[in-house]
């Protein structure tokens, strides 16, 4: 399970960073009662989260790498097929970032981006998930809304931009409703699919021992499709972040997808990378509080 | 059988190899970047494409006698991903509104493979028109100062977006006296139709095809600014350098595109509808004569004047360091193409004149003296019909209609901007024996006033012209 040494990376990558001076941890420090010495229990608190500063320290590493690669390929201008000529170089993205960050608008990009997010991911998952307890449950609700979701799932963001403007009365509410078309699908999906393995001998133990519809779902459907409610979730979240420019083309003032649409209406490489990289981050952090709060709902699972 | 097959697979390649190499036929790419629905770039564009004029002006002897041009025309509705293509080395050949055009200049500054040169025009206005800003037509606002505090959108680094801050500048407006955000041409058109902003400034043809399409009303034009607008076609100087005589066939070939429209515009404005979507009513206005854009390929000094101002406003926005715009003209393939066509290029770089609406009034009998003050009835099936002045213009109409006959659109002339407009959606100053057309209510009312007369819409207007204008 990679998920659990995923969402431990945050709080060890301080530590892992610093891990060639690693003896004096501060957890070792906070005790100064000494029948065991600083030694002992750094290297004790070290075993214990080997798994988690190993990955920490390889993600790092493959990060870094990741930069060095970049720069080493825009710095001489590989071209091998694929053309690096005209790409951005890392510090040139570095410093629009430096220039980004002194200028207040960038913080509210991110800012509106990540309530707009918010927004249309919350109401997705709110929409999502019990339609899809319900789907799961009930064949014929089954049979009425699935073939609609079908025909609307594969519906790339950027083609609803129209209908989404038409459709809500207010620039804010076409563009929460895309991020949600984005997130809506997998979560419904997946809950689907998290019903549809429910193991039919534990609902039927469930109703031998007198259990009610209601005490069924919520005490076997639902948990028992909880760890697919979760996946549905963090895709979900993912694809609302995939669909924020197609979006965001509608705000025409802010947000971090407005921000990077602009830089390429005014072709300006340095500012697209930096909007792709935030966007990226973004993702991955809200990525991180899905999964740590699937971890806090599904304690039996966090191995 | 099986076993053989790869001894076989292997000798056709060979052999197709050496069927290839010695007849050395090189394959050139040549990737043209077009804005099909820009209705001003059309004769640099579609039209070339469709009449596969390129295809006959490209040569085809000396060191070319072995080349083979493979041309890839893209489309795309605005300039930036053109030049997006252009510096990937997709396209060679792009063309676009005058920011855009800069920024690529621009952009080309830094790559190292190649730069790019503006190399011709497509299409110009002197007087800034093209550009506009259109309105809901049920909202109450008639000029910029009625959009104070409103919402207004125009995409960001167009020409349009040149003209709303020139606009600003000329007025003394503050920078935040719009609410001024960034739409596409295709957001903001579907935002003024569901009324969620107040205002849309947009290039060419947005800015007439709005109105027309029925659902907006034009309340700023461009020619307020009395800044030269265009469109261009930029380069790439390593492809022009190899393939000089290439560009050179390019410019033949829109050369022939311009005297194909002016032609018989009718029916270049009908294949253009064809083959762009854009109505032949608003192709008609840009490229008809006495017509909103001139389509003349010399690059004129006041153009490039325009595009150094241009490039101090996106200075001011932080959007450009140092660029020069005389140093990244090259006018060496459109005067080699002029020569070689045995046409006047340096009578043609001081030509400012466009084709004019001309001919004989068949409705107040007498020929047509002041091609600006005139207008044209355009019959649907039939002809469009010139008439000498616009009171004539509305009688023929009226004349027209009472015949039973079905009409497409007519055209009248601002009376002091010299524009050509929808004659429907005009405001007339009528009195005194005189029907004047004017895009703008307070322009009409001022002139009005003058003598005491009455702005009227289309429908009182030509009631009135049918009464007392016909003499």
């Amino acid at each position: 399970m990679s998920s659990p040494a995923l969402v431990r990376q945050p709080e060890d990558s301080m530590p892992a960073t610093a891990l060639a001076e690693a003896g004096p941890s501060p957890a070792a420090i906070t005790r100064p009662s000494t029948p065991p010495s600083f030694a002992t229990l750094g290297l004790r608190w070290y075993r214990l989260n080997r798994a988690g500063l190993r990955a920490a320290a390889i993600g790092v590493i493959s990060l870094l790498a990741f930069l060095l690669v970049w720069h080493l390929l825009t710095t001489y201008r590989v071209v091998f097929f694929v053309r690096f000529t005209n790409v951005p170089s890392p510090l040139a993205v570095y410093d629009s970032f430096v220039k980004a960050i002194h200028d207040p608008k960038f913080l509210m990009h991110i800012l509106l981006s990540c309530r707009r997010i918010f927004i249309g991911f919350s109401l997705a998952a709110i929409v999502g998930v019990p339609l899809g307890l319900i789907m799961g449950r009930f064949k014929l609700v089954h049979e009425v809304i699935f073939p609609v979701a079908e025909v609307l799932r594969p519906i790339p963001a950027i083609a609803w931009v129209p209908m989404a403007i038409m459709l809500w009365p207010t620039n804010e509410q076409s563009i929460v409703f895309i991020t949600f078309l984005g997130s809506f699908f997998p979560i419904l999906v997946n809950t689907l699919h998290g019903m549809s393995l429910v193991d039919p001998v534990l609902v039927r133990a469930a109703q031998c021992l007198g259990a009610r519809e209601r005490s069924i779902f919520r005490e076997v459907y639902f948990p028992a499709s909880l760890p697919h409610i979760f996946t549905g979730l963090t895709v979900g979240m993912g694809v609302a972040w995939v669909s924020l420019i197609a979006a965001e083309m509608i705000s025409g003032q802010y947000g971090i997808g407005y921000f990077t649409w602009e830089a390429y209406s005014l072709v300006q490489y340095a500012d697209i990378a930096l909007g792709m990289i935030a966007i990226g981050v973004l993702g991955l952090g809200s990525s991180l509080l899905i999964r740590g709060a699937g971890q806090l709902v599904m304690p039996w699972r966090s191995t | 059988m099986v076993r053989h097959l790869p001894t076989l697979s292997i000798a056709m390649s060979s052999l197709a190899l050496l069927a290839t190499q010695p007849a050395s036929a090189e394959t050139v790419k040549l990737g043209i970047g077009t804005q099909d629905t820009t209705t001003n770039t059309v004769t640099a564009g579609v039209v070339i494409r469709q009449l596969q004029l390129l295809e006959k002006y490209l040569p085809k002897d000396g060191k070319y006698a072995n080349i083979k041009f493979e041309l890839e025309w893209q489309n795309f509705t605005s300039g930036p991903p053109v030049t997006n293509a252009m510096m990937a080395n997709k396209l060679q050949i792009g063309m676009m509104g005058d920011y855009p055009l800069i920024v690529n200049g621009f952009t080309f500054e830094s790559n190292p493979e190649s730069k790019s040169r503006l190399v011709g025009i497509a299409a110009y206005s002197l007087s800034g028109s093209g550009n506009g800003l259109v309105v809901h037509k049920d909202s109450p606002y008639y000029d910029l100062a009625d959009l104070k505090g409103k919402l207004v959108s125009v995409p960001f680094g167009s020409a349009a977006h040149g003209m709303v801050l020139k606009a600003m500048q000329d007025r003394g407006y503050a920078s935040d006296f719009f609410q001024l955000v960034s739409q596409s041409p295709e957001v903001g058109s579907t935002n003024l139709q569901e009324k969620k902003i107040d205002g849309h400034a947009d290039f060419v043809p947005f800015a007439e095809l709005l109105p027309f399409r029925g659902f907006a009303r034009k309340i700023f034009d461009g020619v307020e600014t009395n800044l030269p607008t265009f469109h261009g076609i930029v380069v790439r100087t390593d492809f022009a350098e190899k393939y000089p005589e290439v560009v050179v066939a390019y410019f033949k070939a829109l050369i022939a595109a311009n005297q194909w429209l002016r032609a018989d515009p009718k029916l270049a404005a009908e294949k253009i509808q064809e083959w762009t979507g854009i109505n032949k009513e608003v192709v008609y206005i840009f490229l008809g004569p006495g017509g909103n854009m001139t389509t003349d390929p010399t690059i004129k000094p006041a153009l490039i004047d325009a595009a150094t101002t241009d490039v101090k406003v996106l200075q001011n926005l932080g959007r450009m360091k140092e660029f020069d715009p005389k140093k990244w003209v090259d006018d060496s393939y459109i005067r080699k193409a002029y020569a070689e066509m045995k046409l006047d290029y340096d009578a043609q770089l001081a030509s400012t004149k466009n084709y004019e609406v001309s001919g004989e009034d068949s409705f107040c009998k007498k020929p047509i003296i002041d091609p600006r003050k005139a207008g044209e009835v355009w019959v649907d099936g039939a002809s469009i019909m010139p008439f000498s002045s616009a009171s004539c213009t509305l009688g023929a109409y009226a004349d027209y209609k009472a015949k039973g006959k079905k009409i497409n659109v007519a055209y009248v002339f601002d009376t002091t901007r010299g524009i050509k407009l929808f004659a429907d959606q005009a405001f007339f100053a009528v009195g005194n024996g005189e029907v004047a057309p004017f895009l703008l209510k307070k322009d009409a009312e001022a002139y009005a006033a003058k003598f005491s007369g009455k702005v009227l819409g289309f429908d009182d207007a030509m009631k009135a012209a049918v009464g007392g204008g016909k003499t």
